[in-house]
């Protein structure tokens, strides 16, 4: 089993210009902009599961990011 | 695209999708670069082997988006954490032997323009505090001595890591580690006061904490070295591991490091004539800006 982050769509405001998650994940090409719908998005297979991302987007009170096991 | 970074015509079919990317969605030749690439932009550096919550590869990733002239700079590594990351670079990089990596970086800088004479070419050294601080500080201080136009970044992680934590210059008086059970007797070793002391124009000592600073920092160092003199950068990219934190730790831990009055609170020296340097880069961007709004009422 492995831990990885995953956005809940729904909560995230990156329309709104949040791009916190995108800024602190160590690493790179991980989370994406998903420019059409206008939401974070996870490259899993990049993601090491380090669950800095739920960190910064909870510190900020948006809520948006969980980690699942894969 | 950029015309500097292209792929052979005849090898585009067999190149993997990753390099592809980076050619057509990388940000080689763009003059704005920066932290607000990420996400929509391919990223200079790929899948490294650091571990998970790493802070130095935040670090890594907010300094690749910054670099001006990623296409024409050439970066110089050492022995420690971050040889890891070089091979993953997309940036021309050399590996050096421990410690060697400013007098690398010298021969690199003066044979770069010998062959390019007309053209701008950057370099910067990034190494561990061990390489940087101890193994190396002679190539380190001569250098500067010399007035040898590079940057210098150190990534100041306060120990030996990837060996199992011993003691090194830059680590805090009083610390304990695995490999130092006695705790250090001396203080850490002022290396940015050095820097400004042996000949720097720029010296800024920093967390990875803010990659709008980050930026900044990197972008005003690398335009010192290609026309003023030497300047170095210490960033705090503590090791989760070796000081006993958990993977989403580490952006928590630069914060209370560079808090009022602890040891990675943001300083900046800048010398005279770096200083009228900028204020001239400043004006012309006023200009510019000016005349492009001019130009649009
Ligand atoms: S930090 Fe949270 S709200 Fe902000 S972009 Fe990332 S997932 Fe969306
Ligand atoms: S868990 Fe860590 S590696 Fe994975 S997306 Fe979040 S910050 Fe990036």
């Amino acid at each position: 089993m492995y831990n990885v982050a995953e956005v809940n769509a729904e909560e995230c405001v990156a329309q709104k210009g949040c791009r916190l998650c995108i800024m602190y994940c160590p690493e790179a090409n991980c989370i994406q902009m998903d420019t059409t719908k206008m939401v974070a998005t996870i490259v899993e297979s990049r993601c090491k599961g380090c669950e800095l991302c739920v960190v910064v987007c909870d510190a900020a009170k948006h809520n948006a990011i969980k980690m699942v096991a894969r | 695209m950029g015309k500097k970074i292209q792929i052979n015509k005849e090898f585009v079919d067999i190149m993997p999708q990753d390099y592809l990317d980076l050619v057509d969605n990388g940000t080689y030749e763009s003059p704005n670069r920066g932290w607000k690439d990420f996400g929509t932009a391919t990223e200079l550096i790929a899948e490294h082997s650091l571990c998970a919550g790493c802070p130095e590869s935040i670090a890594f990733r907010h300094i690749m988006a910054s670099i001006p002239n990623p296409e024409d700079t050439v970066m110089v590594g050492s022995t420690g954490c971050t040889s890891l990351v070089f091979p993953m670079i997309a940036v021309h990089n050399i590996h050096s032997l421990f410690g060697n990596q400013n007098a690398i970086a010298t021969g690199l800088k003066r044979a770069l323009a010998v062959r390019f004479p007309d053209r701008v070419k950057d370099v910067i050294v990034l190494a561990g505090d061990g390489a940087t601080v101890d193994i190396g500080l002679d190539m380190t201080l001569q250098s500067w001595f010399r007035k040898e136009r590079f940057t210098t970044i150190c990534f100041d992680n306060e120990l030996y890591a990837n060996t199992g934590g011993q003691e090194s210059g830059l680590m805090q008086k009083g610390f304990l580690a695995k490999m130092a059970p006695v705790g250090k007797k001396f203080e850490k070793v002022r290396l940015p006061e050095i820097a400004r002391e042996s000949g720097c124009d720029y010296v800024a000592i920093m967390t990875a904490s803010k990659p709008s600073l980050v930026e900044k920092v990197i972008k005003q160092a690398v335009l010192i070295a290609r026309e003023v003199g030497p300047t170095y950068i210490q960033i705090y990219t503590p090791c989760i591991l070796e000081i006993g934190k958990q993977s989403m730790e580490g952006l928590q831990e630069m914060r209370t490091s560079e808090a009022p009055g602890e040891r990675f609170k943001f300083r900046e020296f800048i010398s005279p004539e770096a200083q009228s340097f900028l204020d001239g880069l400043a004006e012309k961007k006023k200009a510019e800006k000016l005349a492009a709004t001019g130009a649009t009422s």
